[in-house]
């Protein structure tokens, strides 16, 4: 499904550009469940980036189903963002204006089906446990609570990759648990595809396979 | 469809989602600020209408009639006012009779001839103590005694910078320092007739050329500069209409009468005090600049702080999907939420508030009571004006935020 080619990404230029990506390359079958390991500083923050088209490489090829994804326009990254593509990022994520159930709603919505993504979110909402919550804001559940809401989010126009950045890194150990147990089971029963960053090494028992980068490059997977 | 909606619900969410304390805030900047550009042009428009008013009631009516440029008088003067009395919008006609005279008051304690004592030379007008009523404010402008009575023959009426003393504006010396209605003065005409009157009253009339005017019956005056001749004569005719926007088409038939005379609307004459309100209304239009800038900037930092609040935000918006285009139309139509509610409600409490106000506390200046002035062009720059520094406010930002990385607007690096 994803395949990517000598992927490399620099930040700056001359004597102070920083080389994040030195020419990674992998690929990722349809619903699989990877992890991107690596230290801090290594690039696989970097790489989920790229992969999740919110960041352009310095050069590489980068497909998706045999697409090019360096060629689109940006236009055409949003539409493949909001259909293709679910996130979860590692900072709570959830619009402070919005309900809980708004939030999932709301890239519903930017594909035009109202009615449907609000019976959607509230379906998804119910499955990561959050039933009871929907008119909540963010800042009246816990941490945890407002990362499997993001997950509903992410989830709501049925995606095709589900990126995650950390996900954890914000969340006491029984949080992160729920969360890593959710993407399993989202990724088993469903067969949803996931690219998930972390650095918790316990992680590694939730997913398929591993990639380590170490400086750049990948290390081992 | 979906875009617009999507649009509306984000701009909904981010006005009255976030804080009620921010947003009670914003709403109450935009409205001081658009209150604020409408009070100053208005007090100016204030001063300049005053301005204008009181030399339609004091001095000129709404329309003048003169003698031509080779004729001393109007002759013919009662068909004349039977003419111009005739036109539709005509309310009331009042010939005057225009000349000047040395007044003295206490004449009879100098002690020398080259003792000026209490004297000045001002202009005296003979007015129909009626008809002149009914065209200026002289008869409701009196502050002491009483106004010409039409048979009245010795009698005087003087403005407050002729009989002088502690209402008057003008320095002592320069009036008739203290006159008080039932005084006796002497006044010397140009053809050397010598008359003396009891001043049965002094008036203010708030426009500085009036107040240095005196009246005397226009039967006292026309037997002054000889009965036969005077009688049927003037030296003007003020023509009062019914509404001042009739002046114009009024104006239009007059001349299609065909009178030996001039005829001119009062803005014609007024060009004494047409400097001053020509400055005044470049000082009104200047603050009013000013202050559209102003607010202008004040509503653009306002709004340019919320969006720039909101820079994680609208880099999260953009990392699910959601279009360049409906996150800048929402922040769009946040901008212009603001705006207009700083127009309605900045509007409702200037007319409700400080509008009401000033109409039952004018503020009393030496010109005459200044009530505020609200014209159309104020409030029609005003709206486009807040309008468009929030437009502005609102696109600037967020379309630099949209056009960074995603991963710049939700972590900043």
């Amino acid at each position: 499904m994803i395949e990517v080619i000598d992927l490399k990404k620099t930040y700056g230029r001359g004597s102070s550009a920083t080389h994040a990506l030195k020419g990674v390359s992998l690929g990722v079958r349809d619903g699989e469940f990877v992890a991107i390991m690596g230290r801090s500083g290594s690039g696989k923050s970097t790489l989920l980036h790229i992969l999740g088209l919110l960041d352009a490489p310095s050069a590489g090829r980068f497909l998706i189903q045999g697409r090019d994804m360096l060629t689109l326009g940006e236009t055409e990254k949003a539409r493949f963002r909001l259909q293709e593509f679910g996130y979860v990022f590692q900072e709570y994520s959830l619009l402070p204006g919005m309900t809980i159930l708004e939030n999932v709603w709301v890239p519903g919505i930017g594909l035009g089906k109202n009615g449907a993504a609000r019976k959607r979110a509230e379906e998804l909402l119910q499955m990561v446990g959050l039933g009871e919550r929907l008119t909540h804001l963010p800042n009246e559940v816990s941490g945890g609570e407002q990362q499997r809401a993001a997950i509903a989010r992410a989830l709501i126009n049925q995606p095709r990759i589900l990126f995650a950045d950390e996900p954890t890194a914000s969340l006491d150990l029984t949080s992160s648990r729920v969360v890593l147990e959710l993407f399993r089971q989202l990724n088993r029963e469903l067969g949803q595809t996931i690219v998930m960053v972390t650095h918790e090494p316990d992680d590694r028992r939730y997913v398929d396979r591993v990639i380590y980068l170490k400086d750049g490059r990948i290390e081992t997977e | 469809m979906g875009d617009i909606k999507l649009a509306l619900f984000l701009a909904y969410k981010s006005i009255f989602g976030a804080n009620r304390w921010a947003l009670a805030l914003i709403v109450l900047v935009m409205s001081l600020s658009f209150a604020n550009l409408l009070l100053v042009p208005s007090i100016l428009a204030g001063v300049t209408e005053t301005i204008n008013r009181q030399q339609v009631d004091a001095l000129y009516g709404d329309i003048v009639i003169d003698p031509l440029p080779a004729d001393y008088y109007l002759n013919g003067m009662t068909r004349m006012v039977s003419a111009l009395e005739s036109v539709p919008g005509v309310t009331a006609v009042a010939p005057r009779i225009d000349s000047s005279a040395l007044i003295e008051s206490d004449w009879k304690e100098k002690d020398s001839p080259a003792d000026r004592g209490k004297s000045g030379t001002w202009p005296v007008t003979g007015v129909e103590p009626d008809s002149e009523s009914g065209v200026t404010s002289i008869a409701r402008r009196m502050i002491a005694g009483e106004y010409l009575a039409p048979g009245d023959r010795d009698a005087i009426i003087l403005g407050v910078e002729i009989a002088g003393g502690e209402m008057a504006a003008t320095a002592d010396f320069e009036t008739l320092q203290g006159t008080a209605v039932g005084d006796h003065v002497r006044l010397t005409y140009p053809n050397g007739v010598q008359r003396e009157y009891t001043v049965k009253g002094i008036f203010r009339a708030q426009e500085s050329r009036a107040d240095r005017m005196a009246f005397v019956t226009r039967t006292e005056l026309s037997s002054v500069l000889g009965r036969a001749v005077f009688n049927d004569r003037a030296s003007q005719l003020l023509v009062k209409t019914t509404s001042p926007g009739l002046n114009t088409a009024v104006l239009e038939q007059m001349r299609t009468l065909g009178l030996s005379a001039e005829i001119r609307s009062w803005e014609e004459y007024g060009s004494v005090m047409a400097s001053v309100v020509k400055s005044f209304d470049m000082i009104a239009d200047l603050i009013g600049g000013i202050g559209l800038v102003v607010a202008g900037i004040v509503m653009f930092i306002v709004i340019y702080i919320n969006v720039v609040h909101s820079r994680r935000h609208i880099g999260i918006l953009r990392a699910i999907g959601i279009k360049r285009d409906v996150i800048i139309s929402s922040y769009l139509l946040q901008a212009f939420f603001y705006a207009a509610m700083g127009i309605v409600l900045g509007g409702l409490a200037f007319h409700l508030g400080i509008q009401s106000y000033f109409h039952q506390y004018p503020l009393d200046m030496a010109i005459g009571k200044i009530d505020l002035t609200l014209q159309p062009q104020t409030i029609r720059s005003a709206v486009i004006g807040l309008l468009a520094a929030a437009v502005l406010a609102g696109l600037i930002p967020v379309f630099s935020i949209t056009r960074q990385g995603i991963i710049q607007a939700i972590w900043g690096h």
